[in-house]
């Protein structure tokens, strides 16, 4: 492919191009998801549906009391505050969680989560659950919207304030936790600022308290360096506007923006793969092009995005590992399971233990996701949990069961064996699946009867379905998208 | 070669023949009689515990003879003088190390003071990168010292995988200190049961991956369940026949780790290297309750490790090594904590370490132009010491490992000494007398650098005024020799001088023509 067609628009809409699109930015979908997509054009699907947001969710409740807490004020000499905060943070994450589950044609929950791995925060360290609540929210606000204006807010953002230092800021012994991290890990990249913009810019991010009680940031201006200071080549009295404007029109020697490369780094990691090659790297530029021409808006680099030919290569489709939450909340997602608070629950410790605990990511860098998802541990705990769901597991009072059968009568070619495993592996998995591994596959549903003998009606067919789906989510290729 | 390079390299590999075949496309059975098997370890095992988050040196280790400036830099957060534990009248640790001093006092803790780098890194991710590929500050390596040692200990790795893991790791995420040309070469895991358990019935397989990055992800995922189908056998087997002796701390996520180490270790596992973590050591605010929580857990930790191997009379062929990506900045901020800073002290324990603090303090008054301490030694040096004097690797080995024939530090006693010796790597910096000289028209200049450095070597006539530079660059350590070629310049006498960062020497030269 020459570089001039990475951003072009892809001729073929199909199956194919139909299922990498949602593998990508849905957590699972199914087979009459695809159909939908099919139905529109590429055009109107991915503008119309992917790309619009959605209505504002109604706010988290108590699990147990079904009670309002995120408007809460936080006191912090209130001694039931660690029994309420866990209560409070099972509220936040079953209800994040239902709306990754429930979120229609819309990208927005992934967006959500890959703005809580960018602008990371972790739970643990910030504790008062109304404030994770109030950035979660702040994520979804802005998903589709303003890059750069979002960077103002998390800048002020009381949990970003509480987890990076900025609260306790202070001018004349500034704390450099958030300033650093700002340009390394937010904006601009290792190598494109200096130690001394750290030092000026820690003082420009000065001044800023939370208010326990209406839970908001304020700017106290007692405690703002009032001074000059050089950041990036420029001088003056900044403040963190100040700041993030700079960076956003900071350019590298051949006037490249360099925040735009770097945010459009992070998409192509998310979104296409987790490592840039060079001609990666060209087709990043290009997209920067795009997000610095329409202002940091997150729409228009998106739509270009998903509808390009280099998005829909060989190389890159079936190239994502899945992370811990998208593989476990797919695997749901395609045997349409019911869901409930007992299942919610049980995502969240089995995405703990295959190493994404959600909204306490390791370290300010977040997950690094891909390669690092899989482990000689965490690979075989998939293995247990895919297992279990075809198995049966109990949880709570609920059992997670996929009834193979009545599952694989949703498909046309049910009682065809071989389409049947054609059809199947293409629906579940993204990677191209070789005709060995189709034909292992077959051979362990077939379990020794005769291709012409297969059916679903057959008494043993639930036994052997089961095997056939075990066998088939524990493929390398399953844990790919 | 970063992974991607080797997992594409090994595809082609794989499709070549069945001579190189590999662990990633070959049916487990096949692995369990190697025909032959070179390991070339000595039987002594290193435990790495990386503090994660950037220690804050000294309040770590303090320097108790600049007590007051130390304090006058950190009005809060200072261990009172009256708390200190003393380990000589210069040099004392922080409280919470406390159980350490009886292990330090039977000689088998050695403190390494002010442990960096050239050209500090304060980003906490490019700065343990740097740390765990042992590269230089502006390189950057994919792969892990310990990974490329392990390349060598094992040469007939991936043809012929060894009996029991090349290296360990205690944990879910896997480490790039493992990482090599082979991929990553370390195992996983968070206790030896369950890990039996979970890996129990997976079967592997040899469907040779499409050649697309797609592809390489999916050789990828292959590797690693080949490798943990290969050993969860043998790591639960070996560790159900430890039985531990020494009381380890409960509540103490370090102990649980080092515990099961230990397990291993005089289960007879002959795994050189495991990784354990301690986190959470980013203090930037409320920095005394924090680090004092972490340090007792180290310190609890360690030596309940250090008493079993000792009861076991496994401990001669251990040695236990801290590190973490950075000190922290001498003056405190004002939330009660310190920003990222740079040299650090490391701990060496284990009964083959010579004991006591080694190097001199780090200096509050000579500091960086960040107000952070500057480095004594590499940690090359201490990596260097590791493989030479601990693993018996030669010097041509340990400069593969490490870039550069990196010297060791004094620190070990009972030295398993490889092949050659550390000559390449002086003392102090050397310029030596040109030869020929005099001489007409060239000559050799020969110069070596015990530290990596910013170099210059210049050429000064009689009046002062360069006339030439023949080297302006950023040096490793070694030697080096450059020709100079007069062809161009008239008789007379000539100074040659060597400009570092750290020190500048002349000589004279005389050419005749």
């Amino acid at each position: 492919m020459e570089s001039s067609q990475f951003l072009q628009k892809i001729t073929t809409w199909d199956a194919n191009a139909a299922r990498h699109i949602l593998s990508r930015t849905l957590f699972g979908f199914t087979k009459s998801d695809v159909d939908f997509a099919l139905s529109k054009s590429l055009d109107d699907f991915v503008d119309n549906y992917l790309l619009t947001n959605q209505p504002q969710p109604a706010t988290p409740t108590t699990i147990d009391t079904n009670s309002e807490w995120v408007t809460l004020p936080y006191d912090p000499t209130d001694p039931n505050n660690n029994t309420n905060f866990a209560r409070y943070f099972t509220s936040l994450i079953y209800w994040w969680l239902n709306l990754m589950m429930n979120q229609g044609y819309s990208i927005r929950e992934r967006l959500v989560l890959f703005l809580h791995n960018h602008f990371v925060s972790e739970a643990n360290t910030v504790r008062i659950p109304q404030f994770m609540y109030q950035q979660n929210k702040l994520f979804r606000d802005y998903s589709l919207g303003n890059f750069l204006d979002l960077t103002k807010k998390i800048t002020i953002d009381p949990a970003m304030l509480l987890y990076l230092n900025g609260a306790q800021n202070t001018k004349n012994t500034p704390n450099e936790n958030y300033a650093r991290e700002l340009m390394e890990l937010f904006t601009l990249g290792i190598g494109n600022y200096t130690e001394d913009d750290i030092h000026n810019s820690a003082k420009a991010l000065t001044g800023w308290r939370i208010n326990n009680s209406t839970l908001t940031s304020y700017f106290d201006k007692n405690f703002f360096a009032d001074v000059s200071k050089t950041f990036l080549g420029q001088t003056g009295n900044f403040g963190y506007e100040d700041i993030v404007n700079i960076i956003f029109s900071h350019v590298d020697t051949s006037s490249n923006p360099i925040a735009a490369q770097f945010v459009c780094r992070k998409l192509y990691k998310e979104f296409v793969y987790y490592q840039p090659d060079a001609n990666g790297e060209v087709y990043i530029s290009q997209l920067a092009d795009v997000f610095k021409t329409n202002n940091y808006e997150s729409k228009p680099v998106l739509s270009t995005l998903l509808k390009s030919q280099f998005f829909h290569s060989p190389d890159i489709r079936g190239a994502k590992i899945k992370s811990p939450l998208h593989f476990l909340l797919t695997a749901l997602k395609q045997f349409q399971l019911n869901i409930n608070n007992d299942i919610f629950g049980y995502v969240r410790s089995a995405s703990a233990l295959l190493s994404q605990d959600i909204l306490n990511p390791p370290d300010v860098r977040g997950w690094q996701g891909q390669r690092n998802w899989i482990s000689t541990t965490t690979y075989p705990q998939r293995n247990t949990i895919t297992d279990s769901i075809i198995n049966g597991r109990k949880i709570g009072t609920t059992t997670l069961k996929v009834d193979v059968v009545a599952y694989a009568r949703t498909y046309s070619s049910s009682e065809k064996a071989v389409d049947f495993v054609n059809d199947v592996t293409a629906q579940l998995i993204q990677f191209p699946l070789s005709q060995t591994r189709k034909d292992e596959l077959l051979q362990t549903m077939l379990d020794g009867a005769a291709v012409y003998d297969w059916s679903t009606y057959d008494p043993q067919a639930a036994s052997r379905l089961s095997k056939f789906f075990k066998a088939l989510m524990r493929l390398p290729e399953y844990q790919l998208s | 070669m970063n992974r991607r390079g080797f997992i594409k390299n090994f595809g082609m590999i794989t499709g070549a023949g069945i001579a190189t075949f590999s662990v990633a496309g070959i049916p487990v059975k096949a692995f369990a009689k190697p025909f032959m098997n070179i390991q070339n370890t000595n039987g002594n095992i290193l435990v790495i515990v990386q503090f994660k988050g950037g220690n804050d040196g000294i309040n770590t280790v303090i320097p108790v003879d600049q007590y007051s400036l130390y304090q006058s830099n950190r009005p809060t957060i200072a261990v009172p003088e009256n708390q200190i534990v003393l380990l000589n009248n210069a040099t004392g640790l922080n409280p919470s190390l406390q159980s350490l001093k009886p292990v330090y006092d039977e000689g088998k803790i050695t403190v390494l003071q002010n442990i960096g780098y050239p050209n500090q890194n304060r980003s906490h991710f490019r700065s343990t990168d740097i740390w765990l590929s042992a590269s230089d500050a502006n390189t950057v390596v994919y792969d892990g010292w310990i990974g490329r040692y392990l390349v060598k200990a094992y040469p007939d790795y991936p043809n012929t995988p060894p009996e029991h893991p090349m290296a360990i790791q205690l944990g879910s995420v896997e480490s790039n200190l493992f990482e090599s040309q082979y991929g990553g070469l370390g195992i996983a895991f968070q206790d030896p049961n369950t890990f039996y358990q979970l890996v129990n019935g997976s079967s592997a397989d040899n469907d040779p991956p499409p050649s697309t990055l797609a592809g390489d992800e999916l050789k990828f995922l292959k590797q690693v369940a080949a490798l943990s189908i290969k050993y969860s056998t043998v790591i639960k087997s070996i560790s159900d026949k430890g039985t531990h002796t020494a009381d380890y701390p409960s509540n103490n996520n370090l102990a649980a780790q080092l515990k099961i180490v230990s397990n291993l270790i005089y289960g007879g596992l002959q795994t050189p290297v495991y990784l354990v973590t301690l986190d959470g050591f980013d203090t930037h605010a409320d920095q005394v309750n924090r680090q004092t929580k972490l340090l007792v857990q180290f310190a609890d930790a360690v030596s309940a490790f250090q008493k079993d191997l000792d009861a076991h009379g496994v401990s001669d062929k251990v040695v236990l090594m801290t590190f973490s990506e950075f000190g922290r900045r001498v003056k405190e901020n004002g939330s009660k904590g310190t920003d990222h800073g740079a040299a650090l002290p490391v701990f060496v324990m284990g009964t083959k370490v010579k004991g006591g603090v080694f190097g001199p303090n780090a200096s509050l008054t000579d500091l960086d132009t960040n107000g952070d301490i500057k480095f004594k030694f590499d940690f090359r040096q201490v990596y260097a010491t590791m493989l030479r004097n601990h693993f018996g690797m030669s010097d041509s080995q340990v400069s593969d490992v490490l870039f550069n024939n990196f010297s060791s530090l004094d620190i070990l006693n009972q030295s398993t000494t490889g092949v050659g010796d550390n000559s390449l790597i002086p003392a102090d910096y050397v310029l030596n007398q040109n030869y020929p000289n005099p001489f007409n028209p060239s000559t050799k200049i020969s110069y070596a650098l015990p530290l990596s450095d910013n170099v210059q070597l210049k050429i000064y006539d009689m009046l002062g005024r360069k006339v030439a530079t023949l080297v302006n660059s950023y040096q490793s350590a070694g030697s080096y020799t450059v020709d100079f070629d007069g062809s161009n310049f008239s008789s007379g006498t000539y100074f040659y001088a060597l400009e570092t960062g750290r020190e500048r020497i002349v000589k004279k030269m005389m050419l005749v023509k």
